[in-house]
């Protein structure tokens, strides 16, 4: 990593939803950082927060219902929390750009797939008509959908899914952003389908020299594409650290648990181990450690308060959320 | 060698589609071209391949939840296709099929309770107390608690609804179940438990099972055996540790070194396939699987090459393999 300052900064994010009245965070005080050119993975399983997370650096929580209720999110050093909506949306699809699982559903069914990318290179770079299409082509070709001319005035029921994911790739990076935020872009994808679509991704992420944040609930995924990973429980982040290190020593009971969890297809695994229980929901969390109830580790304290996240003494990039296995230092405190 | 279970031969299905507006054209898709197969007793044997390649179908026909075009379906030496109505509703109690969706596979305004007594009315297999007993029993073999019986689907998460399509299965007391999917729909936390139960189910109750599944990783720990399917055929089958650690079809290969593996440093082998699958409404000419084949040559595109064994167990349709043997 280098020692530049980093292009997106995340501090102390709580994000909030309306549940019968009352507000209770979905993710709750995440921070991290993301140095430019590099690729973090936020793991976790359904409800854990990690959409949520991505959705609030967009400002795109639905209002109303969520609202983001402290933290600050810094992109390129400035904080996008307190930008009014037409600010944001001078940022949004311009130094920051998502995509989303589904690309069906994200892209708008009665535009051409070529006018949906080349719209926001006329909003946010004022190309004309003309030169926004061109431009467009440009990245048709450099997302590999074949014979790009002839199918730039396609509608998206015209394309399969791994070419439609093309498509979103293509207009999120239409405006060469910092930042693009992945949420499980290969999860409705086959395989062999899925395998292109990284490789397209770690390509391009290496041409425009762009950060990226890619969300999945895929350990698998994670360790082909990520430089560092991030794994959420409940809402909180239980453990960061550089790639090699989560996978040869997972310290946090989740993260072990979950990497035992996965049946694998290079080997056998000689023992399946499940987590038992279910994640608690969001309007019922306990006092201590969100994760105590399924761990293996328990102890009296883990029941009583909620354990800082603390950095490891022999790793200072590895920071672990647990009483039992964590470090003596709080990364909170250092910040 | 156990005795054969269920044996598939020659299973086709062809859609006829109306598609198209304001002029609609009428177009046949080759869902299934022909596929055969056998299931031991108390064996698992595996079904993958991606999206659209005739694995869920074939699950289906062989149930006759979709009518087959044709071929056969011998269970325990009975053809399952052309039993009378009496007979194929006994023989639908030793073949039960476990859904992929939890959420759309269980009616949502009956109680588990009503759900999982249905079919044994259906059968009628005893009273009201009995069956109250036999829900009873299933639902603790599945790991739900009694009180489940009052309750709606909508009560329970994603990996509490999958032991209720299980318990529901599980109450004619089959032979035979068809899991398709079983645990795609699932977290992998959730994904570990509903594997372990089916382990327990496989090893206790002695079931066999066709598992249906685009997981490699799901099917290796489940599966003793497995074939791999690619536009309506079996391109592969064999024992699933060969195949996975020694692939002969280059679909097979791709489709392995494609599937991700939590280990950074297996990173370098993801290989790249080129292009997607072809339509089923007009597959290439020969081998289907041509047109993405990195070894392909002349001969495969105009012929399709038969499945034939290479070595014990070992099957394999390439023509790369046909020169070898």
């Amino acid at each position: 990593m280098s020692e530049q300052a980093p292009v997106l900064d995340v501090q102390g994010l709580t994000t909030e939803f309306r549940v019968h009245g009352e507000w209770h965070a979905a993710v709750r005080g995440v921070s991290f950082q993301l140095a430019r050119g590099e690729t973090l993975a936020i793991v976790g399983e359904s409800g854990c927060g990690k959409s949520i997370t991505a959705l609030s650096v967009m400002r795109l929580v639905p209002q109303g219902a969520g609202r983001i209720a402290s933290g600050r999110v810094l992109l390129e050093g400035r904080d996008l929390v307190p930008l009014s909506e037409p600010e944001m949306e001078k940022v949004r699809g311009n130094r920051v750009s998502m995509i989303f699982q589904e690309p069906m559903t994200s892209l708008n069914p009665v535009l051409t797939v070529g006018f949906q990318v080349a719209e926001s290179l006329h909003y946010h770079r004022g190309l004309g008509r003309a030169e926004a299409r061109r431009t467009a082509l440009a990245l048709f070709d450099q997302v590999k959908i074949p014979s790009a001319a002839r199918r730039f005035d396609d509608y998206p029921h015209q394309f399969s899914g791994g070419m439609r994911q093309r498509v979103m790739i293509a207009m999120a990076l239409a405006c060469n952003p910092a930042v693009l935020l992945a949420d499980e872009p290969t999860t409705a994808l086959d395989v062999t389908i899925q395998a292109q679509v990284l490789a397209l991704l770690a390509e391009v992420r290496e041409a425009y020299g762009m950060a990226m944040v890619f969300i999945t609930h895929n350990l698998g995924v994670v360790a082909s594409i990520a430089d560092r990973v991030m794994v959420m429980y409940a809402g909180e982040v239980v453990e960061t650290a550089p790639i090699d290190a989560v996978f040869a020593r997972p310290t946090h009971p989740y993260t072990e648990a979950l990497l035992r969890s996965i049946p694998r297809v290079d080997r056998n695994t000689t023992e399946l181990q499940a987590i038992g229980g279910q994640v608690p929901a969001i309007s019922n969390m306990p006092a201590g450690c969100r994760f105590a109830d399924r761990c293996a580790l328990v102890e009296p304290r883990c029941r009583v308060q909620s354990p800082p996240l603390t950095m490891l003494p022999d790793d200072p990039r590895h920071h672990v959320r647990c009483w039992v296995r964590g470090g003596e230092t709080s990364v909170e405190a250092l910040q | 060698m156990t005795a054969t279970l269920l044996e598939v031969n020659d299973l086709q299905k062809t859609f006829t589609v109306r598609r198209g507006f304001p002029r609609t054209e009428t177009v046949h898709v080759k869902a299934l071209s022909g596929i055969s197969f056998r299931i031991a007793e108390g064996e698992a044997f595996g079904l993958v391949g991606e999206s659209g390649c005739g694995k869920s179908t074939a699950g289906r026909a062989l149930l006759r939840l979709i009518e087959p075009d044709g071929g056969q379906v011998l269970y325990r030496g009975e053809n399952f296709l052309t039993a009378p109505g009496h007979r194929l509703r006994q023989l639908r109690q030793k073949l039960q099929i476990v859904f992929q969706d939890p959420f759309a596979s269980l009616n949502p305004r009956r109680t588990v309770g009503q759900t999982l007594a249905e079919p044994m009315y259906v059968h009628r297999l005893g009273n009201r107390e009995e069956i109250q007993a036999r829900v009873e029993s299933v639902l603790d073999e599945v790991g739900l608690p009694r009180a489940a019986v009052e309750k709606y689907p909508h009560e329970f998460s994603g990996g509490q609804r999958q032991r209720i399509g299980i318990a529901r299965a599980l109450v004619l007391e089959p032979e035979l179940i068809v899991a398709d999917e079983p645990v795609s729909a699932l977290d992998v936390s959730i994904q570990a438990q509903i594997l372990l139960l089916l382990d327990g189910l496989k090893v206790r109750r002695g079931l066999s099972f066709l598992f249906i599944s685009h997981d490699l990783g799901v099917v290796r720990h489940f599966c003793k055996r497995v074939a791999v399917m690619y536009l309506g055929r079996i391109v592969e089958e064999g024992p699933t540790e060969e195949i996975f650690d020694g692939p002969l079809h280059p679909y097979t290969q791709a489709l392995r070194d494609a599937s991700p593996v939590p280990d950074p440093r297996a990173k370098v082998t993801m290989a790249r396939l080129e292009g997607e699958v072809a339509s089923a409404i007009n597959p290439p000419s020969g081998c289907h699987f041509h047109p993405r084949c990195p070894h392909a040559m002349d001969r495969c595109r105009v012929e399709y090459p038969k499945l034939r064994a290479v070595a014990p167990g070992r099957q394999v349709a390439c023509h790369l393999h046909d020169m070898a043997a």
